[in-house]
């Protein structure tokens, strides 16, 4: 740590920084920037930084609203679309309650305590997601109220002098600057829509790095003069922006999901983890899938994952297992597709991980593969075979939500109660209104 | 044969164990040598453990025989050579790999090689094996072979001195100093390999040469008190020496220096590894630079230092590489040691200390371990250390690297005295040399007491030929019990000296001295603390004397606490109250259990430390558990009656019931905090008292004159009784709770109405004003009656008949299950219950009046809830907390009470057992209630104890949370476990709570 406090100061020093901004994410998983001079930064590292956490959703009760931002050496990056002129640098903090502890109603804390707890089993936990976006003209709806993509291609169109194409290349080569390795990009199936998949980290840093990733996306997109949105779903006739998530565990430096000898070369490792996460999936939707809008993204059809089943290479479940090539182990992955763009990494990843340790602790059993395109099933073919539905709207998923207690335990109860009440109020704020649809639909008949 | 003249009892008072083989044996041994090996007998008789020293020789004879029978021809290099073979088997295997070695044993060593010498002899054996080229793993090997010959010569030394003990701090000290050689020779590898081979990359002789290296030693080895066989911790420096090589680059040169030079000490050759060297001290530890400049070292602990990195520098010492540069480190940063301990958090960081002296033992280690268990050499570093970090701020003399020399230094600086300082160097000294025979015996790094019989006894014959294994245990045992008692009395005794005269002690500190060292400790007004330490040893009372002898240990206890300032004060008013009372002397001084119970209930509770202060004889309880037991409702009644027949006078006996009632309360209070008295017999034992105190009260007030009747007995007019309702009639009160209660009475025969109304208000009115108390807060809370505040304060039976026919409502209803008679005649009892029966069982609970009791319910959730208060924290009414369980308990009895009379009790938790048991809730659900339930009730009463003050909110401050889990038993700094617990509980209890009580049903499905 302190090795790395010495790099952030030297650099600082050496590249003529002239402001930090001290990153930290809410609860909502918005992410909160406060910015401090250079003489400041030992200083922070010292004793944190103290900042009123009243005013951040979720963060602390009013009460007791002395906060203090720790940043964490190990993230200091410069942020390159700052420029040469008047060099900015970034670092993301760990939120601490005046007594030095950690806060429980930090994000990045809860991923923590479920990272450490997995560590105690002897496990580390990798990510690799894949982010989609979409890309529009400007935040202005068109005449039929809809917003404007910045072009109409599908998936893997190479758009000739495409703005997407342009704006990916710059977001890439940013994104490299800033330490995030991309592992691949390309046009979603959506006009406007694009995918980045980050190639794969731990999981803390890799949601630090998609905090940073939203944040990039968007700065590049100011400077070409568009717009990019995370929104799940920005388009009734358009798929949703999903952020499928790999996932693997390590034992060292053995992956515990490979087992050469087993089917799709599953370990029971990873089968009682796929198990615990198909046992989860509806209680932590809520927080995988946290908008009102989100919802619509899940049950938008097409290739969204709707119900809770697992299949090798099957597009329409909720957890695939993707292909391996031979003869590399250590790549064996699985990949949960219900998560949106718009969810909070940190809570979204802590409780992946505790559902699938869950699974793992207790050993559950794995249900059988789905083979078929779960969504050409009728409902009785579905019941037949046990395959429940995720939860269908942001009500149905609070209520599955409260019920929780692995999520109680994974955010805590601060941040559990916090996410409850705070979707609540979500969900009867988006229910007081009068829709076009039904303006639509009822006005003229009724 | 040869020896046939010995018998075996012979051979025993030699020391032998296996008598029977030991002839055959030692006839081996004449056949191999001739007649000095009969003539080794008296030499093995001399040794740790004949039977190892004689197998050795045999062993070694047989492949060496002219030079075992060289040795053994003379008297003394035979003692030599039997004597290291009976104390070490490791020493056994060297001499078997290299015999050539056996020539050490030849010279008599009076006096140990010089540090300098050493370091020749081992650079040479180096020097000469990279001169004829040999490869690493062969250059590694000399020096090896030449540090273990150095280390034998040692070892021989050591042994042969006659006494040992005195002998230890200059074998210590050469251990550190043939750990210098072997490191320094290991550099000269390091430069060699770095020069010479391409495998190590790219370094330049130039760069090589140029190169600036030096290792600091840390911990023992840097206070020159090393181990046989210990890691050897250090840290290292570099610098260039010339302006064409930059300083990263030197870095770099040495970095490597230092890889080399470690492989050199434990890299697999076929000489076995030295021991580890252990650079993890150095800034940022294992993941810090490996080597640093001067100026990275001084910047680190400039900016970054924990104050614990400043107390491992307390014994650094340039150990070997290039001195200039050791020396110029040392000298930079040991002003910094000193200035450390000026820090704010110098107090947290003795505590650490502390800590590590405690933890990590495990349990089936504590009574074996030498260095870390109680009484064992940890404890005396750790008072040593403590020491020179409290007054070596001011004095420079007791800044001394060994500990030796530290409590040498300590004594004459006159901060321990001097008869306390010879016994402390006296045990430290035992302990250390146990340790290095132990560790010699194997040459493994161990600092348990071996486990076997015959190791012990080895062991034993190490330090004194005559002593056994018990012996050797028994002196051991002593030794740790003494240390024990002197880390009190060198640290806590002298605190009293500035400020009282103490007999038999010349040692005396000055005020300042002593704040330094009570601040030490955790008290945050040293001054303060001084003067009540001042006035409780002042004079020459008998007391003073008995308090002389007890603060040192009453201090420590009081510094364990929360709050030792507030402890010490308070105990000092107890003391000035309790004046000379023979009793209280004779309980400090005889009862050290009753001192430390007393101690932990004055730094932990400002309830009980309040209500001391006014009732001291409580002191008395202390002694024995039994005394805390709260007294029982008999006991108490018969008490009270005695006192109200007694006193004619109303006030006078008002009086003395609240003092009985102050007197109880801390009864309970104490038996709270030490943890004797279970959430139930304390909420039992303040229900029953309040039953007494309000009884005995109301006897008293019926004696009442002046009343415009013709009696005086106004238990002739009429029968006055009191009913117990809410918590209090459920028997579940705690500290600060409000008393609920109404009043009922019935005219006797031929007693005007109006009349009988007008005595039982007058009464009433009297007991309201009798049970206040301004010492101990009581509430009478009468808001339950009929018709609320504006009802009458006393009704008679008829009247509540009467109201409830016609006015009842639901709540009234709900509220009456948890009542309880608890004065007034049986008649009178019999006749109430019979009445209100009716209403809180009835034949059936109509649908509307459910809905009611869900509709007032989910209206006080909202509106009695004080503005702006946290509905998950509140553990009265909050979310699944006390209020939430009982409503739904009390639906279930008005629901179920009149077909299972069993369900029929005021108390929440047994009216939840007998609904499970009738099978109206689940048991699952059940539980969950209870837990929440528990938890609230225990959480409520313990923050009354804590702080004095009734709360119904589980703070928020850190603080007060810690103080609350402390008397919940959850270990030091559970603030955040206790909030998890509390927040999950409740929760959980909610849903339990809502689904029944509301019949919520998730619609999502």
């Amino acid at each position: 740590m302190d090795k790395q406090r010495d790099f952030v100061l030297r650099t600082i020093e050496e590249r003529g920084v002239k402001f930090i901004r001290l990153w930290f994410t809410d609860v909502a998983g918005t992410l909160k920037s406060v910015a401090i001079a250079p003489a400041e930064v030992e200083g922070a590292f010292a004793e944190g930084l103290g900042f009123d956490g009243s005013a951040i959703e979720g963060l602390a009760r009013t009460y007791e609203a002395d906060m203090l931002a720790q940043p964490d050496p190990s993230t200091f990056q410069i942020l390159p679309w700052r420029g040469e002129i008047d060099p900015t640098a970034r670092m993301f903090c760990d939120i601490q309650t005046p007594d030095g502890k950690p806060a429980a109603a930090d994000p990045r804390n809860v991923l923590r305590r479920a990272l450490a707890k997995a560590s105690d089993l002897g496990f580390s936990f990798y990510i690799h997601p894949e982010i989609e976006f979409y890309l529009l003209k400007s935040t202005q709806l068109d005449a039929n109220g809809e917003p404007v993509p910045v072009d109409n291609a599908g998936y893997f169109d190479n758009v000739p002098g495409g703005t997407a194409h342009d704006f990916r290349r710059r977001a890439v080569s940013m994104l490299e600057q800033l330490g995030i390795s991309v592992e691949f990009s390309h046009h979603e199936g959506g006009p406007g829509q694009n995918e980045i998949d980050l190639r794969y980290a731990d999981a803390l840093t890799m949601a630090d790095n998609i905090m940073t990733f939203r944040t990039v996306i968007k700065e590049v997109a100011i400077e070409q003069g568009v717009y990019a949105t995370f929104m799940p779903k920005p388009f009734t006739q358009h798929p949703g922006s999903g952020m499928h998530t790999h996932m693997s565990l390590f034992e060292g430096d053995t992956n515990a999901f490979f087992d050469p000898s087993a089917q799709y070369h599953l370990s029971k490792t990873a089968k009682h983890f796929i198990a615990g996460l198909l046992r989860h999936a509806p209680e932590i939707t809520a927080v995988t899938n946290q908008y009102v809008n989100s919802y619509k993204r899940l049950w938008g059809g097409g290739e969204a994952p709707s119900f809770v089943c697992w299949g090798h290479n099957n597009r329409s479940a909720l957890i695939r297992v993707p292909l391996y090539k031979p003869n590399k182990g250590n790549s064996s992955r699985i990949e949960y597709r219900a998560i949106d763009s718009a969810a909070n990494p940190y809570l979204a990843y802590a409780l992946l991980l505790n559902a699938g340790l869950k699974g793992i602790e207790e050993e559950y059993a794995l249900p059988s593969e789905t083979e078929d395109n779960v969504w050409g099933l009728n409902d009785a073919e579905r019941r037949a075979m046990g395959i429940q539905p995720l939860p269908q709207s942001l009500d149905h998923a609070i209520r599955k939500l409260e019920e929780s207690e692995l999520v109680a335990e994974t955010l805590g109860e601060e941040v559990f109660s916090y996410v409850l009440a705070n979707k609540r109020r979500e969900w009867s704020a988006y229910r007081a209104q009068v829709t076009p649809y039904e303006l639509k639909q009822n006005l003229e008949t009724l | 044969m040869a020896n046939r003249d010995l018998g075996l009892s012979e051979l025993a008072r030699f020391g032998f164990v296996d008598l029977g083989s030991t002839m055959a044996k030692l006839d081996q041994l004449v056949k191999l040598v001739g007649d000095p090996g009969r003539s080794a007998l008296a030499a093995l008789g001399a040794t740790a453990d004949p039977d190892q020293a004689l197998n050795a020789l045999l062993f070694l004879a047989e492949s060496n025989t002219a030079k075992i029978k060289a040795l053994l021809k003379k008297d003394d290099s035979a003692r030599r050579l039997c004597l290291l073979l009976g104390a070490s088997s490791a020493f056994t295997d060297f001499l078997m790999r290299h015999p050539s070695q056996l020539d050490v044993f030849e010279k008599p060593a009076p006096s140990l090689t010089t540090a300098a010498q050493m370091l020749d002899s081992i650079c040479t054996s180096v020097t000469t094996s990279i001169s004829s080229g040999a490869d690493t793993q062969s250059i590694w090997n000399a020096l090896r072979i030449a540090y273990r010959r150095e280390l034998l010569k040692i070892a021989i030394f050591d042994l042969c001195q006659s006494d040992v003990e005195a002998g230890l701090p200059t074998v210590a000290a050469a251990l550190a100093d043939v750990a210098a050689a072997a490191i320094e020779a290991g550099i000269v590898v390091a430069r060699h390999e770095l020069k010479s081979s391409t495998d190590f990359g790219v370094f330049s002789e130039f760069e090589v040469d140029n190169t600036a290296f030096a290792v600091i030693a840390m911990g023992k080895c840097g206070a020159r008190e090393l181990n046989y066989i210990s890691d050897v911790d250090v840290i290292y420096v570099a610098n260039t020496k010339s302006d064409d090589l930059e300083s990263h680059r030197a870095v770099e040169v040495a970095t490597k220096l230092a890889t080399r030079m470690m492989r050199a000490m434990d890299g697999t050759a076929t000489e076995p590894m030295l021991w580890q060297v252990d650079p993890n001290l150095r800034p940022e530890g294992k993941s810090g630079a490996l080597v640093r400049t001067l100026e990275s070292h001084v910047a680190y602990y400039d900016r970054w230092a924990q104050s614990w990195e400043f107390q491992a520098l307390l014994k650094a010492r340039p150990l070997a590489g290039d001195l200039d540069l050791g020396h110029a480190y040392v000298d930079a940063l040991s002003p910094k040691v000193w200035a450390s301990a000026m820090r704010e958090n110098f107090v947290e960081s003795v505590q650490k200390m502390r800590e590590r002296v405690t933890d990590y033992i495990p349990a089936n280690e504590i009574d074996l371990q030498i260095k870390l268990g109680p009484g064992g050499l940890r404890d005396i570093e750790f008072t040593v250390q403590l020491l020179q970090l409290v007054h070596g701020r001011t004095d420079e003399s007791v800044r001394q690297r060994d500990t030796i020399s530290a409590i040498n230094a300590l004594a004459n600086g006159g901060y321990v005295s001097r008869s306390d300082a010879q016994q402390f160097a006296k045990h430290y000294k035992f302990l250390r040399l146990i340790e290095h025979r132990i560790q010699l015996s194997e040459m493994r790094r161990t600092h348990l007491m071996p486990t076997s019989e015959s190791k012990r006894r080895a062991l034993a014959r190490a330090l004194n030929l005559k002593f056994h294994a018990e012996d050797l245990i028994q002196k051991w045992e002593s030794v740790k019990l003494e240390v024990r008692a002197l880390h009190q009395s060198i640290f806590y005794r002298p605190l009293l000296s500035a400020v009282s005269k103490l007999d038999n002690d010349s040692l005396s500190l000055s005020d300042a001295q002593v704040q330094d060292r009570l601040h030490a400790i955790g008290f945050s007004d040293p001054k303060g603390a001084l003067e009540q330490i001042a006035a409780l040893t002042a004079g020459l009372s008998r007391r003073a004397a008995i308090q002389k002898q007890l603060l040192p240990v009453l201090i420590q206890w009081f510094s364990e606490g929360s709050d030792p300032d507030a402890a010490l004060l308070a105990f000092r008013r107890l003391s000035e109250d309790l004046g000379d009372s023979p009793w209280y002397l004779k309980m400090l001084r005889d009862s050290t259990g009753a001192a430390e119970r007393m101690t932990q209930v004055l730094s932990n509770s400002r309830l009980a430390t309040n209500l001391f202060e006014r009732i001291p004889e409580a002191a008395a309880w202390f002694e024995k558990s039994e005394d805390l037991l709260p007294i029982t409702k008999n006991a108490l009644t018969v008490e009270f009656e005695a006192i109200v027949s007694r006193q004619s006078l109303l006030e006078p006996a008002a009086k003395a019931i609240r003092g009985i009632r102050r007197r109880e309360t801390l009864r309970l209070a104490m038996g709270a905090v030490l943890g004797d008295l279970t959430i139930d017999q304390v909420s039992t034992g303040l229900s029953d008292l309040t039953d007494a105190y309000l009884k005995a009260m109301l006897d008293a007030a019926l004696q009442l004159e002046g009343l415009d009747i013709s009696t005086d007995d106004l238990n002739a007019v009429l029968d006055l009784g009191i009913i117990a309702m809410g918590r209090f009639g459920g028997e579940e009160l705690g500290f600060g709770s409000d008393a609920d209660v109404m009043f009922v009475y019935k005219a006797k025969d031929g007693v005007a109405v109006d009349t009988a109304q007008r005595v039982a208000a007058r009464a009433i009115n009297e007991l309201k004003l009798l049970v206040k108390d301004s010492l101990l807060e009581f509430e009478l809370d009468l808001d339950l009656r009929p018709e609320g505040k504006n009802g009458p304060s006393v009704r008679s039976l008829e009247s509540y008949a009467a109201y409830y026919k016609r006015w009842a409502n639901t709540w009234e209803a709900q509220a009456l299950l948890r009542a309880r008679v608890i004065a007034g005649s049986d008649e009178l009892r019999d006749e109430f219950v019979a009445l209100i029966n009716e209403y809180r069982y009835p034949k059936e609970l109509p649908n509307q009046a459910v809905i009611e009791i869900r509709r007032i319910k989910a209206r006080v959730e909202t509106e009695r809830l004080p503005q702006g208060a946290d509905p998950k924290r509140h553990l009265k009414l909050g979310r699944g907390s006390l209020s939430d369980v009982e409503w739904l308990v009390q639906l279930l009895q008005m629901q179920h009470g009149n077909e299972h009379p069993i369900i029929r009790t005021p108390q929440t938790l047994a009216a939840l057992k007998a609904c499970v048991s009738v099978g109206v809730i689940a048991d699952h659900d059940a539980r969950v209630l209870e837990e929440a339930w528990i938890l609230a009730s225990r959480v409520r009463s313990a923050s009354v104890l804590w702080a004095n003050k009734r709360t119904d909110v589980l703070p928020v401050d850190r603080k007060q949370l810690d103080g609350i889990a402390r008397i919940l038993e959850y270990p030091r700094g559970s603030a955040a476990q206790l909030e998890q617990d509390y927040l999950s509980h409740t929760r959980r209890a909610r849903a339990v709570f809502e689904r029944i009580f509301y019949g919520f049903i998730s619609d999502a499905d």
